[in-house]
């Protein structure tokens, strides 16, 4: 066949230099992000483990040359060590008993009975969410210390009891479960009311049907078919308290309770002698092994739920139970619950915040009350900087987090291009972290930082990057569900058009994937402006955020200007959180994907 | 012109390789329309795919318009970006975050002028019956629509070839029926090189210069739709196009000469065939015919004797209308018989039937 004139033309246009460069510029993305995450993850919690096996007297862990299993022979021989093992059951074990039974009821009150002010109570319901637990704990030991906690007071008032003591002792066992449990209430009710959503109704109407009441279909069909959700909430939850930092670090240092969490912290921290990175190191790898063992019973049982009568994206509306004389005390739990949790730590969190000093609201204090804290805190050079490296930190953190999900979700997602073996990889590192409690990420960083020569240890990148490895599970995880709803077929069309990968990924994939990217964002901002167990493990005087500003104001007592501090973070957070309420409703309809 | 040689192409399945091509090759000539017809699952759409570009196949070579796009031997693989080839999807993949004219424009060279830019994307939506739509989003489109920005976003950038992958397969009937007319009246007034893949027989012998009939990643024989149709090569062509009576037999009288008569026995009787040459006698076959083919004879007056007569009872009869299917059996054996609607049979009557020798083919057993 002879050649055509066109065909000679075509041939001219086509630019074969750029062929080459399209394709080697998307394997060096792949190969960097894969770098990247591998470097993040895996590094850390390679030199963790590393440091576990190192015999540290008077030494950093990597001046030693001796590798032994001593660290680990220590903790488990030492007496000082089993209260703390003890505590960590116990405080876990309290802290679910408290949350989940609340999270449940209030779940099944809101998704299955016509409870009046549904719409009202469940958004109430999240509004702790805003308030960091450092804050809750804070704002619990001025309500509940055995002192001057405004509780005691009054109820020693109303009930007349001279003793100047109680009833409530927070810095207890049972005061840290109770706030670590309500704590547990809004991410629970979510959790909890997804899978009583996504349960087909038409189990419990066929129960209904065959003349059972509303007792037995609860307790004989909605409840064993939700067991799978609940265990798979509670495994969830679990590895939640035992992470948790900010309620045991501050209620527990008074009542000298630790628990592994804080016991790491102290490790290295402690107020007299060297910091034993040995024992930290060794603590942390036991909390890893624990979560990561619990992470994997919970995928399994996720794995199981899906396989259980679950329907999802129909619009039913499940039949709704009537309360009948119920209703009354329904509304009234909730009413409680909101008062307990929301109102009373928020209004007590403000109380102080415009008080020169501590004092139990009376008409004396009520004179006393001036905003003039909110003002005076400026003064404070170091507010100042706090204020200013927490924004820089939450935007670098949210910035690389994003730009790193839509990465891995990109090559974990679009696998065909790149082979199962390295997305299986990227899939599974990139969650990783998910196992990995933030004071031991914080503490494996340290690891890595004194050791390799990236001059970053002390600064602020070195938190932007420990905060990245722990929000990237949750980040790529939403990305990856976004983009596996746009169809491949939308960015084949580009290729088709003769759009090189870049321009696809800009053009259509990236627009395509902008508001679970937005949303993902505005979280991560969220998280990294109130997080404290990784910044407190990493920062110094320079690199002080507002999180470990409150921190330490409120171990050197300066109580009203936490309290002051505080608010002005729960107000920033309410505000980008409303923000992208703000987004997804003027959003409006989700437009189609086909 | 498209050239394809012994394409081979596997897949990671949940238990080991799925061969998914097993050496396909096929050549189509400039302007053609060449249709991939075949079962979910023959590798048709597979096939279309290592045209585009977009999956890279384990063996052998693809050349479009004398330009080796692909070729395992000297290590060639031109990416789909550089193909300059349209491509209409499945799921048409309109972009929805944006209008239907910035979709159109989008594989237009970045270095035209702008008033060259909508004059292209106007003269094509015009061309395709989209005028006044140009700054609807592409959600707010109805199939037929979509399916229309799809072809002018293929067709925008003026490419050498243009592939469709089952382009109608999500429209209801009726908009199928008009689109198939469209389309074909498209590629007659631009003569580009198209190849066409679909499940639906109707569509690829209405629409079609040329079928490739795919079957278990193999290309099973290609020929004009008629061709096809009246004279398959193979009992999967047969099967696949149209419906089909296969019935076993025996070679009494066999032929050396293509579309010999050659004589078989069955359960039926002897009828004489046509087709193929190398058949002796006493070989095991299947005797092929279509419904529409076998004549329904008045009364049970037949002589068994006669070549390419018999009788039967009738099993079951069906109106449909402009025809009736007509279930005829005799022990084991069930004819079916496309029949006049006016002169259905009644069930369990005993009918004659007769069949016409160039209306039978035989194949091997």
């Amino acid at each position: 066949m002879s050649v055509s004139p066109s065909t000679v033309v075509n041939e001219l246009q086509i630019k074969p230099r750029s062929l080459a460069r399209n394709f080697s510029l998307r394997a060096l993305i792949h190969g960097l992000t894969l770098v990247v995450v591998s470097y993040l993850v895996v590094v850390p919690l390679f030199m963790l483990l590393y440091a576990s096996v190192k015999s540290t007297e008077d030494k950093l862990p990597f001046e030693s040359t001796v590798t032994s299993l001593g660290n680990y022979a220590a903790i488990f021989t030492s007496p000082s060590m089993l209260p703390i093992f003890l505590d960590t059951f116990l405080f876990t074990a309290g802290s679910l008993a408290v949350g989940l039974p609340v999270a449940i009821g209030l779940a099944w009150l809101l998704e299955r009975t016509a409870i009046p002010g549904r719409a009202w109570i469940a958004n109430a319901i999240l509004v702790p969410m805003t308030i960091p637990s450092l804050l809750s704990a804070i704002a619990w030991i001025q309500l509940l210390d055995p002192r001057a906690g405004l509780v005691n007071v009054v109820l020693r008032n109303v009930f007349r009891v001279t003793s100047d003591n109680g009833p409530f002792d927070i810095y207890s066992l049972y005061g840290m479960c109770f706030v670590q449990g309500l704590r547990l209430v809004p991410s629970a009710y979510l959790m909890i009311a997804a899978s009583f959503r996504a349960m087909d109704p038409s189990l419990e109407e066929q129960s209904a049907m065959a003349g059972r009441g509303i007792a037995q279909t609860t307790f004989r069909i909605t409840l064993p078919i939700m067991r799978p959700a609940l265990l798979a909430a509670l495994i969830y939850f679990i590895i939640v308290v035992i992470e948790s930092f900010d309620i045991p670090g501050l209620l527990g240092f008074t009542a000298r309770i630790r628990v592994l969490s804080t016991a790491i912290y102290w490790a290295t921290h402690s107020e007299v002698g060297l910091p034993d990175y040995g024992l930290a190191s060794a603590l942390g790898a036991i909390v890893l092994a624990a979560a990561l063992l619990l992470m994997w019973i919970y995928q399994r049982l996720t794995a199981h739920q899906e396989k259980f009568a679950t329907i999802t994206g129909k619009g039913y509306r499940p039949r709704q139970i009537s309360l009948g004389v119920w209703s009354g005390p329904a509304t009234a739990f909730c009413l409680c619950y909101i008062f307990v949790a929301v109102l009373l730590p928020f209004v007590m969190l403000l109380w102080t915040s415009v008080q020169p000093f501590y004092a139990v609201p009376s008409v004396d204090s009520l004179s006393r009350v001036s905003f003039e804290g909110y003002l005076n805190i400026w003064r404070d050079r170091s507010v100042v900087r706090a204020m200013w490296n927490t924004t820089v930190l939450a935007l670098v953190t949210s910035l690389a987090t994003i730009l790193l999900a839509v990465l891995v979700s990109w090559f974990v997602v679009r696998r065909q291009r790149t082979g199962n073996g390295l997305a299986n990889y990227l899939a599974t590192v990139s969650f990783l972290p998910q196992c990995v409690p933030s004071i031991v990420i914080g503490l494996a960083f340290i690891f890595v930082y004194v050791r390799f020569p990236i001059p970053i240890y002390g600064t602020l990148w070195i938190i932007a990057l420990a905060l990245t490895t722990r929000y990237l599970a949750f980040s790529s995880r939403a990305t990856t569900s976004a983009l596996m709803q746009v169809h491949g077929e939308l960015e084949e069309a580009s290729q088709m058009s003769g759009a090189p990968w870049v321009k696809t990924l800009r053009r259509i994939t990236m627009p395509l994937l902008a508001p679970a990217m937005i949303n993902v964002f505005l979280w991560v901002a969220v998280h990294a402006m109130q997080e404290l167990s990784i910044a407190i493990m990493l920062y110094n005087p320079d690199t002080v955020v507002v999180s470990t500003m409150i921190w330490s104001m409120w171990q050197n007592g300066r109580t009203a200007d936490a309290a002051v501090l505080g608010v002005i973070l729960i107000f920033l957070s309410a505000l980008l959180l409303l923000s992208a309420q703000a987004y997804s409703y003027f959003r409006g309809r989700p437009k189609s994907q086909t | 012109m498209i050239r394809v040689e012994n394409l081979q192409k596997t897949f990671a399945g949940a238990r080991g390789e799925v061969h998914a091509l097993r050496g396909v090759s096929f050549e189509i000539d400039k302007g053609q329309l060449f249709t991939l017809l075949g079962p979910s699952g023959c590798g048709k759409t597979t096939t279309l795919r290592c045209i585009a570009g977009l999956e890279q196949p384990l063996a052998g070579e693809i050349s479009v318009h004398e330009r080796v796009v692909f070729s395992s031997a000297s290590g060639v693989f031109i990416a789909p970006e550089q193909r300059r080839i349209g491509m209409v999807f499945q799921s048409y993949a309109i972009w929805p975050h944006m209008t239907v004219a910035q979709n159109v424009a989008y594989p237009l060279p970045s270095g035209l002028s702008r008033s060259e830019i909508s004059m292209r994307v106007e003269s094509i939506i015009n061309r395709l019956g989209l005028g006044g739509l140009a700054d609807r989003l592409a959600p707010n489109l109805s199939g037929g629509q979509q399916q229309r920005v799809a072809l002018a976003r293929a067709l925008v950038a003026e490419p050498q070839v243009l592939l469709l992958d089952e382009p109608l397969s999500n429209l209801d009937a009726k908009l199928r029926e008009q689109m198939r007319f469209e389309l074909k009246a498209l590629h007659e007034s631009l003569n580009i090189t198209t190849v066409y893949v679909t499940h639906d027989q109707e569509e690829a012998l209405a629409l079609s210069d040329r079928i490739g009939l795919m079957d278990q990643g193999a290309l099973i024989e290609v020929g004009a739709p008629m061709e096809l149709y009246t004279r398959p090569a193979h009992r999967v062509t047969a099967d696949f196009l149209g419906s089909a009576n296969f019935l076993p037999a025996t070679v009494e009288r066999g032929g050396n000469q293509p579309w010999d008569e050659i004589l078989v026995t069955s359960t039926l009787g002897k009828f004489t065939a046509k087709r193929s040459p190398e058949w002796q006698p006493g070989m095991a076959a299947v005797l092929f015919f279509r419904p529409e083919n076998v004549e329904l004879l008045n009364g049970g007056d037949v002589s068994a004797s006669e070549p390419n007569h018999g009788s039967a009872l009738v099993e079951r009869a069906t109106f449909l209308g402009n025809s009736a299917d007509v279930m005829l059996r005799r022990g084991e054996i069930i004819l079916r018989v496309r029949a006049h609607p006016t002169r259905v049979p009644r069930v369990g009557e005993r009918v004659g039937f007769s069949v016409a020798p160039e209306s039978c083919i035989v194949f091997p057993a």
